[in-house]
């Protein structure tokens, strides 16, 4: 072997790469070669500085946490309940200031791996680090760009604004967020300067569990603090929602998000708990 | 009983993985919420993959390779946009078309290894973290990688070289 082939196998030599007798004649060129071992010490200097500059960074506690949920045996899943088929949407953020308000204990319990998800990517997306993939006001457009790239159909609400009203919230558009072996599908929405974040998937990819159990009409809401947030879990017409927003947000006001036509604003001034009434 | 003892094995094993792949995730990646993702889909899919069909024993080496898979063939297809978080980022090799021989010359400019770490281009900076951080073989980089272990090897060459010429003005001066 010549001179230039054993500096050629320097690299593989500090790498552990060489064996046999590859090895034993490249260490014996090593003793006899000066060139090869200034060589070799530079490389060697190089791949240290290298080792060292190298950024070694860990998860984050939240990845960490919904790897560990994934990672964790399944648990047993309750039994299904019925299927509400005429509730919507806002009607979650109603319990969520009533149940906070009054809630007479809390009762710890772990929290679901989507419920996690939906507060990770609301505070995410608050802090910039989860770019929309599609940017619109328009639910038409939001639910159109969905179309194809979720599993599921996903309808958005309007919200019908009358003469000289001023909306109460605004939706800023969506994008795909990994969960189980697809992706759900995230909505962001702003009411004044607070975002309202709506996590959505199929109902046979999640069932709803954990927190506080709520039940309302024929829906089962899942209630449960995470992160400093208020997220709260439903299945309805075979979709599974967790909406999540910051504890400043006003609960039942954030019900406008899907609760936007007359009739139901009304129906929200008259619900007992409604903050100020 | 064994099952559970084999599942819990592979819990552990793969969570002692966390940060290696979120590591190697941020590598491809060079944007935190990106990395996430897959990181997270590695998981759901190394889970769903070992309910159908047994893993071997090459647990790391098998999450590396689903991970860099997740990332070539969905994240890339799905979000090209994720190359323009990397430029919001300071990525300060953008241009798919800039060579090796490019990213030296800003290199040189930035004065710092890290830098010159990160701003190698993918292919190189890949497999800088797989062998050098991860210690994986240069065959477990070829599996992980889906190219030939030469490939792997004249990859390395060429980051050193870059590397090389980037420390050369301090190891004149006596610095490593």
């Amino acid at each position: 072997m010549s001179g230039d082939a054993f500096r050629g196998l320097i690299p593989a030599y500090l790498d552990g790469e060489l064996t046999g007798e590859e090895l034993s004649a490249f260490e014996v060129h090593l003793r006899d070669c000066e060139d090869c071992r200034r060589i070799l010490e530079s490389e060697r200097a190089l791949m240290a500085a290298v080792g060292d500059a190298l950024p070694r960074p860990s998860a984050p506690g939240a990845l960490r946490e919904r790897v560990e949920a994934i990672l964790s045996p399944a648990p047993a899943r309750r039994s299904r309940w019925p299927v509400a088929l005429a509730a919507s949407l806002g009607v979650a953020l109603l319990f969520s200031w009533t149940w906070y308000a009054r809630r007479p204990e809390t009762r710890p319990s772990p929290v679901s791996p989507f419920a996690a998800l939906a507060a990770d990517t609301h505070l995410r997306y608050g802090r910039g680090q989860l770019p929309l993939e599609v940017a619109s006001e328009r639910p038409e457009d939001v639910a159109l760009w969905f179309e194809r790239r979720v599993p599921f159909h996903l309808a958005l609400p309007q919200y019908p604004v009358g003469p000289g009203e001023v909306k109460a919230y605004r939706l800023e558009g969506g994008r795909l967020v990994a969960f189980r072996d697809d992706y759900a599908a995230f909505v962001a929405y702003r009411m004044g300067e607070q975002p309202i974040s709506l996590l959505v998937t199929s109902a046979t990819t999640v069932v709803p569990e954990g927190g506080t159990i709520v039940p309302w009409g024929a829906l089962v809401f899942h209630v449960e603090p995470v992160a400093g947030l208020n997220v709260i879990t439903w299945s309805d017409k075979g979709l599974t929602y967790a909406l999540a927003f910051d504890v400043a947000v006003e609960g039942s006001r954030s019900c406008l998000v899907c609760h936007g036509s007359a009739e139901e604003r009304r129906r929200l001034e008259r619900f007992p708990g409604r903050p100020g009434i | 009983m064994q099952d559970r003892e084999n599942e819990e094995a592979f819990r552990r094993e793969a969570l002692r993985c966390l940060d290696g792949l979120y590591g190697f995730a941020l590598a491809l990646a060079r944007d935190r919420s990106t990395a996430e993702d897959l990181v997270q889909e590695t998981f759901l899919r190394a889970l769903s993959a070992r309910r159908r069909a047994s893993t071997g024993e090459n647990i790391r080496g098998w999450l590396f390779t689903i991970l860099h898979n997740v990332w070539r063939n969905e994240v890339r297809r799905r979000r090209p946009q994720a190359h323009e978080d990397a430029n919001e980022l300071g990525d300060n090799l953008a241009t798919p078309d800039a060579g090796p021989e490019e990213a030296l010359e800003r290199n040189e400019r930035n004065g710092r290894l890290g830098e010159a770490i990160e701003s190698l281009p993918r292919p190189f900076r890949e497999v800088v973290v797989l062998r050098w951080l991860e210690e994986f073989s240069y065959r477990d980089i070829a599996e992980i990688l889906g190219c030939p272990a030469g490939t792997v090897m004249s990859r390395l060459a060429r980051a050193r070289a870059i590397l090389r010429r980037r420390l050369a003005p301090s190891s004149e001066t006596g610095e490593r």
